[in-house]
């Protein structure tokens, strides 16, 4: 039991961070982003690319001298600021839709999610992908009887890091304060001076980024191909609809639940584990329409 | 939870069940073929049933590109009968439903003379019901469920791939004497999964091995942490998997991750090319059955191969591999059947594919492969591959460790299951 029980832990993590990205822009912007998953894989592509920059060639030789491991931070840092960049055209395109009916924004994102998936096919091919990590967290370890992989716990490490530092932007910083307060009523901040529409450039920014280092993070367990991002923002909107849309602790709390549920269903009876994470928000749902912590957002003020 | 954010949740699940369920929705016709007008005759249109989303999309497309590079070839001959060939494509999105559907439009809509294609055999079993319905012959080109040439077989449709029978015949006596007896079972919980688990669970049983569990892992699983974690508490000797497309993809990286791939002896059933291009070499653990592999020491593997790459240049894999392989034959030998028999005439066809003998030399395998009549399945090598650790050269990823003449590896269940329908039950088809 504890060796599944551990082990759904780190999954939860993991799948806390998959939906951190998604939970922001829902929560500021009440867009429903259904880009999420390709952005997530356009990170992973890009991390790829500055880890192995093949396209140097000769020139390329030096810095590949470098530790993997450095050409992974870099890759960690460099590539989501990329999908942010991309993140920020694709706002600009979103914004067109606020103030008007919700679907217009749901039909562009969904319409973007197929122009970025495409774009991967075009540039980097059909076929599967391997993202290096590190030698120092590539392999298993022994606990007990058992093997455990390394990176797994690594990455669960990686995202609880991310999720405090998103928790303490929000939570600490007067941007921050400006971003709950911009979900929470734009007319009234735009009153106060503050402009609005960079707010939420710079939020729609974050969220993407955040999903390209949930793809850098992930897709080293999930294999990468072009439409893995389909694997990712399912659970992710499992995930913040069960945790309470716009609720960043709802999030986690529901990814760690997701994440034991399918664990311990992968351990006990492995048939039911994609089923388990559907019946678990059936189950949340019927008793708590809004989510586990739907009303106690921590983008209300 | 605000009216706004409620509907905009509702609308949001509608729209992710159309990424999950239907990713590309468009289902259009694909681009036709160059065929040559010959004497203005009326072209023969050949449906192409490949998957472009969803699981196999890869080996649909290899697929695809296999049927359309015969087709090119046979076109430029001038065609059959004078007439020249062209080719619709639909995606059949891995689902068996829209195979169905595709199927029915091809026939009744497109009018087209054969269907070739088919990876997942839940939609190839599809297909081929509906093939079956109108007289329509159907190649199974690529699907590997032993079902597919068993229980599911039909007069009109004829399987090009091996199955996880044949399969499991060449891995599962030798593996028992070189690795032990106590054997755990992974596999995909569909039916090409539960097929080729059932045929290897009856192999070990007969060998003397045992069973000691099988894990059922759900289509679209991605994370196989608590999978693998099981599967070292029950410590087999041998682990099988029947796992495939997107999920093989997973469980490879996760099982290359933790370096299980050198703790158990695993038989994977199948390796499609597509799947593992461009993977490190270091991700191929285990054992796994191929029908042919383009390192094959073999006379024309070199020419086909140079073929392939001067006719899909624009592909970002280099070499053919076996899903390929297995749409170009399939298709060509049909194309070759019609134009022997000057006639589209469905039944004429049926009775001369299943009378079909390919030489080796010519099929650049090392045995001769035939149709067999009562399942309608392809008799072929079986070839038993791993990685190749020491070479160096990007797409030299398998190391061939045997190759076995298809007479030792029969699907003996499939020839009892299959009742083909009779040929004069089968509707007239002649476009």
């Amino acid at each position: 039991m504890l060796p599944h029980l551990i082990n759904g832990i780190s999954l939860g993590i993991l799948f806390g961070l998959l939906a951190l990205g998604f939970m922001l822009i829902v929560g500021v912007m009440e867009v429903i982003n259904l880009a999420h998953g390709s952005l997530f894989a356009l990170g992973a592509y890009v991390a790829v690319e500055i880890i192995n920059p093949g396209w140097l060639g000769d020139a390329g030789t030096t810095y590949m001298a470098l530790p993997l491991a450095v050409r992974y931070g870099l890759a960690l840092v460099i590539a989501p600021l990329v999908v942010g960049v991309i993140g920020m055209g694709l706002e600009r395109l979103v914004r067109r839709t606020y103030g008007k009916k919700a679907e217009y924004g749901l039909l562009l994102t969904f319409g973007a999610s197929l122009v970025i998936e495409e774009g991967i096919r075009i540039v980097w091919g059909p076929g599967e992908k391997s993202l290096p990590v590190p030698e120092g967290v590539d392999g298993g370890f022994m606990a007990g009887e058992l093997i455990y992989s390394k990176y797994r716990f690594f990455a669960a490490l990686l995202g609880m890091v991310l999720m405090a530092l998103v928790w303490l932007f929000l939570e600490k910083t007067p941007y921050g304060a400006r971003v709950k307060a911009g979900a929470h009523d734009a007319e009234m901040v735009r009153a106060l001076g503050i402009n609005i529409s960079r707010l939420r450039l710079f939020v729609f920014a974050m969220g993407a980024a955040l999903a390209a280092a949930a793809g850098i993070i992930l897709t080293p367990i999930w294999g990468l191909r072009p439409h893995v991002g389909v694997d990712a923002v399912i659970p992710s909107f499992l995930i913040i609809v069960l945790g309470g849309v716009g609720s960043f602790w709802g999030a986690v709390i529901a990814g760690l639940l997701v994440g034991v549920t399918v664990g311990l269903t992968g351990g006990y009876a492995a048939e039911w584990s994609v089923m388990s994470m559907y019946l678990l928000l059936i189950l949340v749902l019927t008793f708590r329409a809004r989510g586990l912590m739907g009303k106690k957002s921590a983008l209300e003020a | 939870m605000s009216t706004r954010i409620r509907n905009l949740v509702i609308a949001a699940a509608i729209g992710l069940l159309g990424i999950a369920c239907n990713k590309k929705t468009d289902g259009a016709a694909g681009a036709s073929g160059s065929g040559k007008a010959a004497d203005g005759k009326a072209p023969i249109l050949i449906g192409i049933t490949a998957d472009a989303s969803g699981q196999y999309a890869n080996s649909g497309d290899s697929d695809k590109r296999g049927v359309i590079m015969a087709i090119e070839e046979m076109n430029a001959k001038g065609g059959v009968m004078g007439r020249p060939i062209k080719y619709v494509h639909m995606d059949t999105e891995t689902t068996p439903a829209t195979g169905s559907r595709i199927a029915e439009r091809m026939i009744k809509q497109d009018k087209v003379a054969f269907i070739i294609g088919g990876v997942s055999s839940g939609v190839a079993n599809a297909v081929s019901q509906v093939a079956q319905k109108y007289g329509v012959i159907y190649l199974n080109t690529n699907s590997s469920s032993p079902s597919e040439a068993g229980e599911n077989c039909h007069r009109v449709k004829f399987v090009w791939d091996g199955n996880g029978n044949n399969f499991s015949q060449a891995a599962v006596k030798s593996a028992i004497g070189t690795f032990g007896k106590k054997w755990l079972l992974v596999t995909n919980d569909y039916v090409w999964g539960h097929d080729t688990a059932k045929a290897t669970r009856k192999q070990v049983t007969e060998a003397g091995g045992q069973i000691i569990d099988e894990i059922l892992v759900p289509q679209g699983t991605r994370d196989f942490s608590a999978i693998l974690l099981k599967l070292q508490q029950k410590k087999p000797d041998v682990v099988a998997a029947a796992v495939g497309g997107d999920d093989l993809k997973a469980l490879r990286a996760q099982v290359a991750q933790m370096k299980l791939g050198e703790k158990f002896a695993w038989i994977n059933n199948q390796q499609d090319w597509p799947d593992i291009y461009g993977l490190p070499r270091t991700d191929l653990f285990g054992v796994f059955g191929t029908t042919w592999y383009q390192g094959l020491d073999l006379p024309g593997v070199k020419e086909f191969n140079a073929q392939y790459l001067k006719a899909n240049a624009d592909s970002k894999i280099k070499t053919p591999g076996n899903v390929f392989y297995n749409g170009y034959w399939a298709t060509r030998a049909l194309l070759e059947a019609v134009d022997k028999l000057k006639t589209t005439n469905n039944r004429a066809l049926i009775k001369e594919l299943e009378q079909l003998k390919l030489p080796a030399s010519v099929r650049m395998q090392h045995h001769d492969a035939f149709m067999n009549p009562a399942t309608h399945q392809l008799q072929q090598t079986i070839y038993l591959a791993t990685a190749d650790l020491k070479s160096t050269a990007p797409d030299d990823l398998f190391k061939i460790l045997s190759n076995t003449d298809p007479s030792q590896v029969v699907d003996k269940e499939a020839d009892s299951k299959c009742k083909l329908e009779p040929l004069e039950s089968t509707p007239v088809y002649e476009p």
